[in-house]
């Protein structure tokens, strides 16, 4: 039985999935919680949790000792970039899931605020306006380039107070997602 | 003037989805246009025919009016719907359209010319002795010319494109340092979105509420207002949430400026659908803001208090058929509350976020209505305004509909691209939003306040995301879905790959 940490909204949950002949059953946190799963469809999970006794116990799989049914949640598998979200009734929860054994699956530190500073584009788009040129001081929250997409003009601001050590781009220019528009020191 | 037969819809997204629908319940064949982009879109998967205009940019596709004219007439279309945005307030394109024989659906371009231009529309409410806001009936020539009207008038003032809408070229301005820069930075923002960089000036009012009414008026003569939309939930002048009626509008104060809105409209000549739309301040005054010549985003909340469908009325007036009802007989019933879907991303600066639309689930249930533009696998366009589509709740009342409309942002799940939706959610459970204590700075305050916490997740709810991380991420998920659900799957584990 692997052991997983699952980050969810920042909060870590050590989460182990046991498969009984009886049913499923999670293991979460110290506590031991009986769970139903099906996957009605690609990326969707139906989750009856807490098994109660009041449904049926059946023949089937998902027939329990104490028979079937519980609390239902449908959760729903999205990613966004590499960020992968489950949707619980409205609401979306990042996730991260490492297996504590390995290394792999777990994401890299936030970066850091100190050294360089690079001013990406966050969407495709066209530079509208350079604000800053190189060897100009910048303050935290002053306006570095102007960018625009989708019909609406964003100002990329500088995170921290530091000085402009290059811009990569012109105003006309086009510009990809993620690519870097200017660097601040 | 003889019936429509074919319509050619010079639009895309929802709205082009919207008139298709309409067009085929009147037993009209609808044509749609596409850019490269948007050959797979829904509007084209739903056209009796579609053609295409060009490449992804506006100008170069849905902005060529000349391109979509010569379309409608070699397709043998009697008429163009422009929707909004794009060419729906061109009276150019209205003209050209009247040259060519072909029925533009909308007002006449005189009328457009009259009240489409926001500066001629301020002298037209003049004369029509409509209250406005002080400030400039022209456009301005310079930053130093908007510098002397500002002093005059008293700051804070509005800039705002002359031919704008949607907040584009529009900039709140406190005090002299802002204003040459904003002066430039709206003339250029309004001469891409709109052609014409002629922005004027207004003295802002404080903490007002966006009114506006419904127009209609037909080619006899006969003008009606079909009750106002409560538009006040704003951000930077795009709206967000709209409702029909208003909570703070009572009959007198909706027959007051209905009749003065039909007053406006016969005086211009009007015809069609149209929007005035009004500020009204803490003593229920009102001023005229602009008028708007076309079929609005959020017409659905009128289209569910009224029992009226706006397209279908708009087609008979082009037909030139009467009114079939007069003011009396419009009677406003329940009440109807509309969230505007985006592909943005509220807790990043509220950065558009194209991308593929890897998941979607829609909500349902009764007294709602989603003007959809997108499906599952859609690549949700740069080009574009970021609307996904508009959801619509009617109910008896207010708090119904709000519960309902809450409800129904739960059930709705959309994958792949950032949105709005959980903002939405935040708004319909604000006890100020709920008490309809709003005007058009209320999103920018509750945006200044940090989100509540249960807003972000009950505890259960997180239990589960962690417990569905963990069946996710198992080899094998029990039951049916254990199977290999993709080629890719599939070929995965021939080679091995697979764990």
């Amino acid at each position: 039985m692997t052991v997983l940490e699952v980050e969810v909204d920042g909060v870590v949950h050590r989460v182990a999935l046991e498969r009984r002949a009886e049913g499923s059953v999670i293991h979460m946190d110290g506590q031991t919680i009986p769970v139903d799963v099906c996957e009605p469809m690609p990326g969707v999970l139906s989750l009856l949790i807490g098994n109660s006794g009041i449904g049926d116990s059946g023949t089937g799989d998902g027939g329990g000792e104490n028979g079937a049914g519980g609390r239902a949640y449908r959760c729903v598998r999205t990613v966004f970039a590499d960020e992968e979200s489950i949707a619980v009734a409205g609401r979306q929860h990042r996730v991260v899931v490492a297996d504590p054994r390995s290394l792999r699956g777990r994401r890299k530190g936030p970066g850091a605020g100190n050294g360089t500073l690079h001013i990406k584009a966050s969407m495709p788009g066209r530079v509208a306006r350079v604000l800053v040129a190189p060897g100009e001081a910048v303050v935290a929250g002053q306006g570095v380039v102007v960018i625009e997409a989708m019909k609406m003009q964003n100002e990329l601001k500088a995170a921290r107070d530091g000085r402009v050590a290059e811009v990569r781009v012109a105003a006309g220019d086009t510009v990809a997602s993620g690519q870097v528009l200017a660097v601040i020191e | 003037m003889a019936s429509l037969r074919k319509i050619l819809i010079a639009n895309r997204g929802e709205i082009a989805l919207r008139l298709i629908r309409a067009c085929r319940e009147m037993g009209i064949s609808p044509v749609a246009v596409y850019s490269d982009v948007d050959r797979s879109a829904l509007h084209v998967q739903h056209a009796d025919e579609a053609y295409r205009l060009g490449p992804a940019p506006s100008v170069d596709s849905y902005l060529c009016g000349d391109r979509i004219l010569e379309i409608a007439r070699r397709c043998g279309a009697d008429a163009i719907h422009p929707g909004y945005g794009f060419l729906s307030e061109n009276a150019d394109f209205a003209e050209a359209c009247a040259a060519a024989g072909i029925t533009f659906i909308g007002p006449p371009a005189p009328a457009m010319r009259e009240l489409g231009s926001k500066t001629r529309a301020r002298a037209a409410a003049d004369r029509a002795r409509m209250p406005r806001t002080p400030g400039s009936v022209r456009g301005l020539v310079s930053a130093e010319e908007a510098l002397r009207l500002a002093e005059e008038i008293g700051y804070p003032v509005m800039l705002k494109a002359a031919a704008g809408g949607g907040g584009k070229g529009m900039r709140a301005i406190q005090g002299p340092a802002e204003l040459p820069s904003a002066f430039v930075s709206a003339s250029e923002e309004a001469a891409r979105a709109f052609g014409s960089g002629e922005v004027y000036l207004e003295k802002l009012i404080e903490r007002p509420r966006h009114i506006e009414i419904q127009l209609l008026a037909d080619q006899h003569g006969n003008a009606v207002y079909l009750g106002e939309r409560e538009c006040s939930v704003q951000r930077r002048h795009q709206k967000v949430i709209e409702e029909a009626p208003s909570a703070v509008v009572g009959p007198e104060l909706r027959r007051r400026m209905g009749e003065t809105a039909c007053r406006l409209a016969r005086e211009a000549g009007y015809v069609n659908a149209g929007t005035v739309e009004f500020l009204l301040d803490e003593a229920q005054n009102f001023y005229f803001l602009e008028v708007n010549t076309r079929l609005q985003v959020e017409h659905a909340v009128t289209e569910l208090v009224t029992g009226l469908d706006l397209v279908h009325l708009q087609i008979a007036i082009a037909e030139g058929k009467p009114l079939p009802f007069t003011q009396e007989e419009i009677t406003l019933r329940g009440h109807a509350v509309e969230v505007r879907v985006y592909a943005e991303d509220p807790e990043n600066g509220f950065l558009p976020s194209p991308g593929k639309i890897t998941r979607l689930l829609r909500p349902g249930g009764p007294g709602l209505r989603e003007d959809e533009g997108v499906y599952e696998g859609w690549q949700v366009p740069t080009e574009y305004d970021p609307m996904l589509s508009k959801l619509i709740a009617f109910a008896p009342d207010r708090a119904t509909a709000i519960a309902r409309l809450g409800c129904a942002i739960d059930e709705y799940v959309i994958g792949g691209i950032r949105t709005n939706l959980k903002l939405l959610r935040r708004i319909l459970d604000d006890a100020d939003f709920q008490a309809a204590r709003i005007d058009t700075g209320y999103l920018d305050r509750l945006l200044a306040e940090p989100a509540p916490a249960d807003v972000e997740a009950p505890p259960a709810s997180a239990e589960a995301a962690a417990m569905g991380a963990v069946l996710f991420a198992a080899p094998q998920a029990p039951g049916p879905a254990a199977q290999p659900q993709t080629p890719w799957q599939r070929d995965a584990l021939r080679q091995g790959l697979a764990r």
